[in-house]
């Protein structure tokens, strides 16, 4: 395998730092590409211009961002946790990072064709948790520390509908490989058609996974200052930032390959050479729509509150992943050779949670005001009147 | 230099990394940094499944332990009044207790690593998947679903005495 006639093992090593040397640029170029676009859609959308002077178009802003990040004093309060505070941005970002390992970007360019792809990748998000929370408390701050906790909840609470939703598309394409997940959407064949309502249930928790709005409530800055981030500056900023891009990137990655059909498009067979590469543009070109979609997110909808996060999780995205998770699982018993039921199947359920969430919502509205009116719950009696 | 170098050299590390860390989780004297120190351990564990070829099972290792329960037990440190301690737990009285319930399982568990000599090998890349479904879901199935209805019945125990009554 080893070219050039090299050492296998020596070839191991260096293809090893290759491909970690290959992540780190595609993320933190990703990044700087990222936050660019962020700045021009919503200054698009809210009708200002963006960044123009440096560089044509404001291309280069970002690149004179990071290096002013880079060039920043490395400030760390006193009484601040010194290696809780120092290790928490490695943290969040190592596993952001090692995910890129098992991303199929194209026929054949995988860093690592995991059997266990899936599991792997939500294992690495599951320990980003671990990093914020450790951020908030390092920082001796309260609203750090605010912010930490309510990530922890946030997260491990949408990890649950999160990995519901992909277990539904695993069970239908029987393969937790990405790269057969991919193999098994060609053309127009894609799981999107077969399974809409895990994309939409999957979308929203990965919103939330990634502390996007409208579910960035960790660094909430109308509430909380800016979360766990408050005491950070300079580069352990910047990298708590690069990994939330990272972070969009991979949810994006995803979406791309588990509902999208991954790197396959129009002319990916036409060459044994160009035509991998074309995958990969592909690939990229459906990532990054996803990408802007998440940006087109936050410039529209407002943050939520936190009673209201944790009830549309708990209340709403649980019951309805599971009820479709038990649903796809009788539906592939039952017709183990075609894929119309469940998709029938999923559709309807799919229209039922749209049309049936305004009528909830009205009733459950209906029914706070009604509490209101008639018995006032007692802490908002003792706030008014103390003593 | 050979693979079989490679994977001597990495188990090394693995090995230093699981020991010191869990010497740190029983030797430091400050909670949060046992608690971190703790999910080190678990990572480094979780390396040792990878080289011996049980990818799926590090994954879970990583997933259960440093995903979740580290952050539990972090969570249970916030919350929990923090008296000041002015010595170390190392010092503390339980020495003599907690060496003589060791002892014994260091021997038992030196014994059972000296004599088990029949490793299979998974494949690699996350092989040890099916071998794993079938060994819960059909051997062992009705254990593991006794095992998850007694945690249920934990976790409503729980939820039931720590409900408050003016609700």
């Amino acid at each position: 395998m080893a070219p050039f006639g090299m050492d296998p093992a020596a070839w191991t090593v260096l293809r090893l730092l290759i491909a970690i040397l290959g992540a780190i640029f595609l993320v933190f170029n990703g990044a700087l590409a990222q936050i660019y676009f962020e700045r021009k859609i919503q200054a698009i959308i809210q009708d200002r211009v963006g960044p123009i002077h440096t560089g044509p178009w404001g291309l280069l802003q970002t690149f004179a961002d990071a290096i002013k990040l880079l060039g920043k004093e490395d400030i760390r309060a006193r009484l601040t946790d010194r290696w809780f505070f120092l290790a928490a941005p490695a943290i969040v970002f190592s596993p952001m990072l090692a995910s890129f390992a098992v991303l199929p970007f194209g026929p054949g360019i995988v860093g690592a064709d995991l059997n266990i792809g899936l599991l792997y990748l939500t294992t690495l998000g599951s320990m980003t948790v671990l990093g914020i929370v450790i951020a908030g408390w390092a920082s001796n701050n309260k609203y750090s520390l605010i912010g930490g906790l309510r990530s922890a909840g946030q997260l491990i609470s949408y990890e649950v509908p999160q990995i519901l939703s992909l277990v539904t598309v695993v069970l239908v394409v029987g393969s937790l490989s990405l790269t057969h997940i991919v193999d098994a959407q060609p053309g127009l064949k894609i799981n999107l058609l077969i399974l809409p309502l895990a994309f939409v249930t999957y979308f929203i928790a990965g919103l939330a996974e990634t502390n996007r709005n409208p579910f960035d409530l960790p660094e909430a800055e109308s509430e909380l200052v800016a979360g766990f981030l408050t005491e950070y500056s300079g580069m352990r900023w910047g990298l708590f930032f690069v990994a939330e891009y990272g972070e969009v990137t991979v949810v994006s990655a995803i979406v791309t390959a588990l509902w999208f059909g991954g790197w396959h498009g129009p002319f990916t067979d036409v060459h044994p050479v160009l035509g991998p590469l074309l995958g990969v543009l592909w690939f990229t070109a459906k990532t990054y729509f996803f990408v802007l979609v998440f940006m087109w997110i936050r410039a529209t909808l407002p943050r939520l509150r936190i009673d209201q996060l944790m009830s549309l999780c708990w209340k709403l995205l649980i019951p309805v992943t599971l009820t479709n998770l038990l649903v796809t699982a009788a539906l592939i018993l039952a017709f183990p050779q075609s894929h119309i039921p469940i998709a029938v199947a999923n559709w309807a359920m799919l229209a039922l949670v749209i049309a049936a969430v305004p009528a909830l919502q009205r009733r459950r509205l209906a029914a706070l005001r009604h509490r209101l009116e008639t018995r006032r719950p007692a802490a908002f009696i003792s706030a008014e009147r103390p003593g | 230099m050979s693979f079989d170098i490679i994977q001597t050299a990495l188990f090394a590390l693995l090995t230093i990394g699981v020991i010191g860390g869990a010497a740190g989780v029983v030797l430091i004297n400050r909670i949060t940094a046992a608690a971190l120190l703790m999910a080190f351990t678990f990572l480094c564990m979780a390396g040792m499944f990878v080289l011996l070829g049980a990818e799926t099972i590090a994954a879970f290792q990583v997933l259960i332990y440093v995903g979740a329960i580290t952050v539990l037990i972090l969570y249970g440190v916030m919350f929990t009044p923090q008296r000041e301690r002015p010595y170390a737990l190392f010092f503390q009285k339980q020495t003599p207790l907690a060496a003589l319930v060791v002892v014994p399982i260091a021997i038992a568990v030196a014994l059972l690593a000296f004599t088990f000599r029949d490793g299979g090998k998974a494949a690699a890349g996350g092989g040890d998947l099916p071998a794993l479904a079938t060994s819960v879901f059909r051997d062992f199935a009705f254990p593991f679903e006794v095992a998850s209805v007694l945690l249920l019945a934990a976790m409503v125990g729980a939820i039931v005495l720590v409900r408050r009554d003016d609700e």
